[in-house]
């Protein structure tokens, strides 16, 4: 297994979940469902790393794919205006993939992944308005929402296939790579929402926002380094790969 | 005062219907304080609890559990609230049953939000049901809704639409979570097949009855009444039942014509209120909801003899016949 079997794996389930939600007028005016590589990676861990992998989990991790790409439609909605034909099929772009999701568990029975996934939507539409409340949130407590954010539902999944043994790879991974992602936009002049509440929790502290947050990637690099150094779990290649992630993500960023 | 009326025809259920109630607000119980005061806005809001009601009256045909029964009475009325949150933003609609929508007291994004919330948490409850069928129902459902509001969409200021097209959308929009109401509450209940199938199309015809009634009272209400202002659905672009029916009147064409453009006047809007209101579509717009109304009528009859086939004829009666 090299680079190139994981990123065709990636691809691949990519298509699959494409598939799963086509719907002509949606993708005409909303284009296609937006997926994010890294998630999908650590959705493909345990598979990757040879653990027991069948259809039906196979196509659970597609409905993970799909329960994603729903949330990050509604994301694109507009904070105050959403009158374009565009916005508002966005909106059942999000539900659309919903109810998909639901329909296809439903059609093979899987009652305790519709639990889980649903209860994961809940604690992430949770962390997720946090951003709209009034309450003031520490950094940490800010890191801890991204981490939901990113991370909820695979860990959902990995729960009902007891996959945990990958939930500290993933959970270190995708928050580092979010983090990454997070200062190379602040750097290049778009700063989200979540960035600048970031932002705002830390006035008055020693240091700007961008060097606390450099600080905590440093300490998630660490932290992945040394659980991949000691893993006894992972295999070789995934080590390699999940570093030239972090590394590929950090180039973008000192590039910018 | 309508909503009254409608509870004191199902004043036999009313313990259950409490119990539901007291459900919802554990249902849309949520750690975040934003979800919980949104939540609560919806809830004070209030409403008919049209769904709950015929999956409650459907079960009592078979086993009727209020324990099992409410498990898929709930999620029902769940979806529809939180398809309500999302309609809103497609809308841009700021009120709704005279108070502000929870994308006007907040913005679109927590709407979204506390939409797909009310979402999760209905498939969540649903979950305590292991009967596969159904979730393949409301699955099926749900998908089938998102369809309509999607055509919808893409029927707005369409001139060369006919009824088909508006009686296919409106089987989406408002008929199939009714029909699946009373089918699930069918189920649930232990029907045998032929009972499910009926109740399940008197959910149908009561459901279409339901939309065209709908329909017709956005142009014969009054602002106050309907809680927004009267012809609201035009104003969107929505051509519903009575304007198919006289669509080439010259008020109306010029009406869509500067609706699409957002140049109404409020004497625009008044005198194409004046225009339908005069006509004999909204006549002819009864006369179909009605022919609904007897079809549904026709399926109680079929059912085995209950004391609640008086009721469910009543309800059905009721909302064919309501004025606001």
């Amino acid at each position: 297994m090299d680079a190139t079997y994981i990123q065709q794996s990636i691809e691949q389930l990519k298509t699959n979940i494409f598939m799963h939600v086509r719907h002509r007028t949606l993708i005409q005016h909303t284009g296609s469902p937006v997926l994010d590589e890294n998630q999908l990676f650590y959705l493909l861990l345990p598979f990757l790393n040879g653990e027991k992998w069948d259809e039906q989990i196979f196509e659970s991790a597609i409905t993970v794919g799909i329960v994603h790409a729903s949330l990050n439609e509604h994301d694109k909605i507009s904070e105050k205006n959403a009158t374009s034909k565009e916005q508002q099929l966005t909106v059942l772009s999000g539900d659309y993939y919903s109810g998909r999701y639901y329909e296809i568990l439903a059609h093979s029975g899987n009652i305790s992944l519709i639990r889980q996934l649903s209860e994961g939507i809940v604690s992430r539409c949770e962390h997720q308005i946090k951003q709209y409340e009034a309450s003031q949130y520490t950094i940490n407590e800010w890191y801890q929402v991204i981490s939901v954010i990113q991370t909820e539902l695979i860990k959902r999944f990995y729960q009902v296939y007891e996959y945990e043994q990958y939930g500290s790879f993933m959970h270190t991974g995708l928050l580092l790579l979010q983090l990454q992602k997070e200062l190379q936009l602040h750097q290049s002049g778009t700063t989200s929402n979540l960035f600048a509440k970031m932002q705002d929790s830390v006035l008055g502290e020693e240091g700007s926002i961008e060097l606390i947050i450099q600080k905590e990637i440093d300490s998630l690099k660490s932290l992945l380094n040394e659980n991949i150094r000691t893993s006894t779990i992972l295999k070789d290649d995934l080590k390699l790969y999940i570093q030239h992630q972090v590394a590929l993500n950090e180039k973008v960023t000192r590039e910018r | 005062m309508e909503k009254m009326k409608l509870t004191l025809l199902y004043s036999d259920l009313k313990s259950d219907i409490d119990i539901i109630e007291k459900e919802l607000e554990t249902a849309l119980n949520s750690s975040s304080h934003l979800i919980n005061d949104a939540s609560l806005h919806l809830l004070q809001a209030g409403g008919k609890r049209i769904r709950p009601v015929f999956v409650l009256m459907s079960a009592k045909f078979g086993q009727y559990n209020i324990d099992q029964i409410k498990n898929i009475a709930v999620p029902l009325e769940l979806i529809h609230m939180a398809s309500l949150v999302h309609d809103d933003v497609i809308d841009d609609s700021d009120l709704r049953r005279g108070r502000h929508t929870v994308k006007a007291q907040w913005n679109n994004r927590v709407a979204m939000y506390t939409g797909d919330f009310i979402f999760a948490r209905a498939l969540e409850y649903v979950t305590s049901i292991d009967n596969v069928k159904v979730h393949q129902i409301l699955a099926k459902t749900m998908v089938e809704i998102c369809n309509g509001e999607v055509i919808q969409i893409e029927d707005k200021f369409r001139n060369n639409q006919n009824l088909k097209d508006y009686f296919r959308r409106i089987k989406r929009k408002t008929a199939l979570l009714i029909e699946s109401s009373c089918e699930l509450g069918a189920v649930v209940g232990g029907l045998d097949v032929k009972n499910v199938r009926r109740l399940k199309r008197f959910g149908y015809f009561v459901g279409m009855s339901y939309q065209i009634v709908d329909d017709i009272l956005d142009f014969t209400a009054t602002d106050k009444e309907l809680g927004k202002p009267a012809g609201s659905d035009l104003l969107q672009g929505n051509i519903t039942l009575p304007i198919l029916l006289l669509k080439d009147h010259p008020t109306i064409l010029r009406f869509v014509e500067k609706a699409s453009k957002g140049s109404v006047s409020e004497s625009d809007r008044m005198e194409m209120l004046k225009v339908v209101r005069n006509s004999d579509a909204i006549k002819k717009a009864i006369a179909l909801s009605n022919q609904y109304l007897r079809k549904a009528l026709k399926e109680v009859d079929a059912l085995p003899n209950h004391p609640m086939k008086k009721k469910l004829r009543d309800v059905a009666l009721f909302i064919g016949k309501r004025k606001f």
